[in-house]
């Protein structure tokens, strides 16, 4: 199997679950100051799926973010799970976008040497899953999106593509290519608190979103919020009482009126 | 002419016996260094930590084998009997080299007395050799794993026996007759030769088969010298080294796994390293293991009939770093002859020996730490320990980590528990109670470490809700941390996550330190074992240097295993904070009378006496050895009689909680909780009473699965308390 080298794209992102969001003064923004950061959740399948091809094959793998200096934390974690180099651009005073995001990388990406680029199939703080494809237009990729099974062969890479209804793709894709990968592709690793200390002795490269000869224009963002607001109480809610096997008989009903279920 | 011992009596060639003892004696030495050279490959410190405690065990525990009696009355005696025959005739044989080359002072009486000795050891290890095949063969002990080998030694310790009356039955044959008249009656204290000599028609035909025989003999003994260190015989060597170290007086700060004594620093500059590094300890457990069994029949996760066990865990273990010693030692002298030229270097040693696999890391996450492997063992073998040495490697490596494991851990990473993704919930608990929270400004003199489980899972609540009553009831000024409060790390402790252990130390150290705490008091008897007896001393180092060098400190833990705990466990640490088990703080107020149901004379509504029966939480009883404090509370109580599980105290058997396997999604036959509480239910109680969250849990749904709702309650100590002083029961 010949070495591949892999560029994945990573994204440092707020932790949602079970916190109670807040519109901040803008109007256009959540509060973020007491939010928790993660790596966003595809992105660690694409790391974990990079890692174990390299693994595999041999080769390196390369992790690139968009961020500020905090930011880096995703990246040492990456370091730790495997990934032989860390590159993160410095956006500086620009508010980038899925379009801004997909710029910059491109101009970061397009010089390394790369077999494959893999992303998430989104973000999970935007949620608009525009980068892959949009970065993938720009490096003159071949680009799938949803991958939920890739295996690298000498004539390109096998794919399995998440369809609706639970319908899959199987495809094939030449090298070098693009994929934003799904959830669920793989297990990803544990990264221990030990790894991450140890990676923090590696060294990140920045660079500079000015210093990419980006136009001005590529680096306005394409997509403004106007505002924000949580959604209203809706109606619709119904509790239940009863005993359990009661409960399991109303519900099942319920499911079937609402054609959830046919059984 | 005098009776004496006669040497080499019409045998021949004398020298080749001699080539012949050299070469066992070689062979000997050559595998006890190869032992012994594993051991020293251990990372970490070679101290060998030796205190008048230790001693006293190897006189109780390897002198007269102590603990093989325990449990085993026939398994005693057979140890005995085969180690002490086999002592003696190797002294006796010692003492005749003497007689040969040094000192000829086998004569006369003297030798009488030296004969009759030699009788009773050989009938001693003949009967104890005996006993080891019927137990085996026979009645075949079902603790036992009957492999080849164990026969194999057996045979060859029995034929060395046989051959030597034998021996000595052929020479008696000639010299009785010869010597008749001469010292009268001399033959009688070699009974069991003599009576064997009978069986010979003729002194002639003794001595034509007497070489014969007297070479045989010399053969397998020789044999057995040199295969010594190479056989299950080892533990000989290594189990009374492994008693007098073994011991939390001995190894502190590593009491259930983590990493080799001063090897913090090291794994941080080190490679990632996915094999397991097993400490000296370890290296001097695995040596000294029999494969006797013990650990499991009482390892509650073996016992359940889950794919796991302590002592294949062990001989895995051994063979692993066996291998691992025996390569390294290959590689060694293959290189030295390289170097002096031998083409013939491979030739010579053969294929490399191949690597054992290491211990198989879907096993580890079985274990619970309950630590009752270490309570029944022999020679204080601990398969918990090791475990959490493999747990550290497999956390490091990240691959094989399970996955609501991995969620768990990332949650107390980022939150501080590994319950649920928020640092504000874990002040919801005392709802409707009034909890001075001591970050707040108030000030108390006793700090309420409430836990992660216990503030953050519903049904534990319940217990944190009852003690405040208490508290309050008694008129106790106390307070807890609120929503600051942290993991003090005892979850990542267990299953090997290193860094945030330490991280959950340097963080419960500063709060304590920063808000001044003094006096502390634990829900659970995880949070109090890992604070009193594995956090470093109080202003001394943190993290690596402390931990790692194991400060003999803060042990108030108790004697090992069968040793009589002191005390109750509540021996004063050298740290000025002071750390109790909430079961404590009941027990003193207990016997302070304020918990007497009546201090206003009002009366009390009382229900009918409950039966009550009490599970042990592992790291309060065997760990701590905190027994009696909660019985004596529930003595205390009116509505209360106590009745004993067959399993208590140091036998207590684990609810399955422990040593992170909350986060495990492991498969077995039945749950380990539903073996407890079917005990719980079998002794008449109608309610089973424990101390520690996640028993708590784990009984509770075990109650439910094992169909024994309505008929067994489960409750929290406090709880109990609680009701009995009427103190408002929580709504279900």
């Amino acid at each position: 199997m010949t070495p591949l080298d892999i560029v994945v794209c990573v994204k440092n992102v707020p932790f949602t679950q079970d916190v109670d969001l807040v519109v901040d003064a803008s109007g256009r923004d959540v509060r973020k100051d007491n939010l928790v950061y993660v790596v966003n959740e595809w992105d660690n399948y694409a790391v974990e799926e990079a890692v174990r091809l390299k693994e595999e094959n041999g080769g390196t793998v390369t992790a690139v973010t968009v961020g500020g200096e905090d930011d880096e934390e995703v990246l040492r974690r990456c370091l730790a799970m495997g990934a032989d180099e860390a590159v993160r651009i410095e956006p500086g005073n620009l508010r980038p976008d899925g379009f801004v995001t997909a710029a910059l990388l491109a101009a970061a990406i397009a010089p390394l040497q790369h077999d494959l680029v893999l992303s998430g199939v989104q973000s999970d703080d935007l949620n608009q899953g525009v980068v892959g494809g949009l970065l993938a237009e720009r490096l003159g990729l071949p680009h799938a999106s949803v991958v939920d099974s890739l295996t690298v062969g000498d004539t390109g890479a096998d794919l399995r593509i998440e369809l609706e209804g639970g319908q899959e793709e199987v495809c094939r894709v030449p090298l070098p290519a693009l994929l934003s990968i799904q959830t669920g592709i793989n297990e990803p690793r544990y990264v221990s608190i030990m790894g991450i200390r140890k990676a923090a002795k590696k060294e990140i490269r920045v660079i500079e979103a000015g210093s990419l000869g980006l136009a001005p224009a590529e680096l306005e963002p394409a997509l403004i919020v106007e505002g924000l607001y949580l959604p209203p109480e809706a109606e619709g809610a119904a509790m239940l009482q009863g005993d359990p096997a009661a409960l399991a008989e109303q519900i099942v009903r319920i499911m079937r009126e609402k054609g959830v279920c046919n059984a | 002419m005098p009776i004496e011992r006669i040497h080499f009596w019409g045998v021949g060639a004398v020298p080749l016996f001699y080539v012949l003892a050299a070469l066992s004696i070689v062979a000997f030495a050559v595998g006890v260094y190869l032992r012994v050279s594993v051991w020293l490959s251990a990372r970490g410190s070679h101290k060998l930590r030796i205190g008048p405690a230790g001693v006293a065990k190897l006189l109780a525990d390897g002198l007269f084998g102590r603990r093989i009696f325990q449990g085993d009355f026939t398994a005693g005696v057979m140890h005995l009997l085969i180690m002490w025959g086999f002592a003696g005739l190797f002294v006796g044989t010692v003492l005749s080299t003497v007689d040969h080359w040094i000192v000829h002072y086998l004569t006369g009486q003297t030798y009488r007395v030296f004969s009759l000795c030699m009788e009773v050891f050989g009938l001693m290890l003949a009967a104890g050799l005996l006993l080891a095949l019927v137990r085996r063969y026979v009645v075949r002990v079902r603790r036992l794993d009957n492999q080849p080998r164990d026969l194999w030694i057996l045979v060859l310790l029995a034929a060395a026996v046989v051959t030597g009356f034998f021996v000595e039955a052929t020479r008696l044959a000639v010299e009785v007759p010869r010597l008749a008249g001469e010292a009268p009656a001399w033959e009688s204290s070699s009974f069991g030769g003599l009576g064997l000599s009978h069986l010979l028609s003729s002194a002639g035909e003794a001595e034509a088969i007497y070489p014969y025989l007297w070479w045989l003999h010399a053969v397998i003994c020789l044999g057995l010298v040199g295969y010594f260190p190479f056989s299950k015989l080892f533990h000989a060597i290594a189990a009374p080294v492994n008693i007098v170290v073994a011991g939390p007086a001995a190894r502190p700060a590593q009491a259930a796994g983590g990493l080799p004594e001063s090897d913090e620093t090291g794994t941080e500059e080190d490679e990632v390293a996915a094999a397991p590094r097993f400490a000296f300890a370890d290296m001097l457990a695995f040596s000294a293991c029999t494969r006797c069994g013990r650990c499991e029949q009482v390892c509650p996760s073996a016992s359940a009939g889950e794919p796991f066990s302590p002592r294949d865990f062990i001989v895995q273990a051994d063979s692993y770093v066996r291998a691992a010693g025996a390569s390294r030692a290959y590689a060694g002298a293959r290189a030295k002859l390289l170097r002096r030229g031998s083409a013939a270097a491979d030739l010579a040693l053969g294929a490399a020996p191949a690597a054992a696999p290491r211990p198989s890391p879907e096993q580890i996450w079985y274990c619970t730490t309950c630590r009752a492997c270490l309570e029944v063992c022999p020679v204080y073998v601990g398969a918990y320990q090791p475990i959490g040495r493999v747990r550290v490697a497999e956390i490091e490596d990240g691959s094989r980590v399970a996955p609501l494991l991995v969620t768990a851990l990332e949650t107390l990473y980022r939150f501080g528990n590994p319950w649920e993704p928020s640092k504000r919930k874990r002040g919801e608990w005392p709802a409707g109670l009034d909890v001075p929270d001591l970050t707040a400004g108030a000030e108390a003199g006793l700090c309420y470490w409430v836990g992660c489980t216990t503030s953050f899972d519903t049904r534990a609540q319940k217990l944190a809700r009852a003690f405040v009553r208490i508290l309050q009831y008694a008129g106790v000024p106390f307070g807890t941390l609120g929503q600051k409060e942290t993991c003090c790390g005892d979850i990542a402790r267990r299953v090997g996550e290193f860094g945030l252990f330490e991280e959950g130390v340097e963080k419960t150290s500063g709060l304590l330190e920063k808000y001044g705490v003094t006096d502390l008091v634990t829900s659970s008897p995880h949070c109090f074992n890992l604070i009193k007896n594995e956090y470093p001393p109080a202003n001394g180092p943190l993290a690596s240097s402390a931990l790692a060098s194991g400060a003999p400190a803060q042990s108030g833990a108790p004697a090992q295993g069968g040793a009589p705990a002191a005390g109750d466990g509540d021996g004063e640490s050298r740290s000025p904070l002071r750390v109790r088990h909430y079961t404590q703080v009941l027990e003193q107020l207990a016997a302070e009378g304020k918990l007497s149901a009546t201090p206003d004379g009002r009366s009390m509504p009382q229900s009918s006496p409950r039966v009550v029966t009490f599970h042990d939480p592992c790291y309060l009883g065997r760990y701590n050895g905190i027994y009696e404090a909660p019985r004596a509370v529930i003595r205390s109580l009116e509505g209360a009689r106590l009745v004993e599980m067959p399993r208590s105290r140091a036998d207590s058997l684990c609810c399955g909680g422990g040593g992170g396997r909350l986060w495990q999604e492991l498969e077995g036959e039945k749950k380990l909780g539903e073996v407890r509480v079917r005990e719980a239910a079998a002794t008449g109680a109608d309610t089973v009473v424990t101390a520690c969250p996640y028993c708590l849990i784990m009984l509770e749904d075990a109650v439910k699965t094992a169909d024994l709702e309505g008929t067994l309650r489960v409750m929290d100590l406090n709880e109990l308390v609680a009701e009995s002083l009427g103190l408002v029961p929580e709504e279900e």
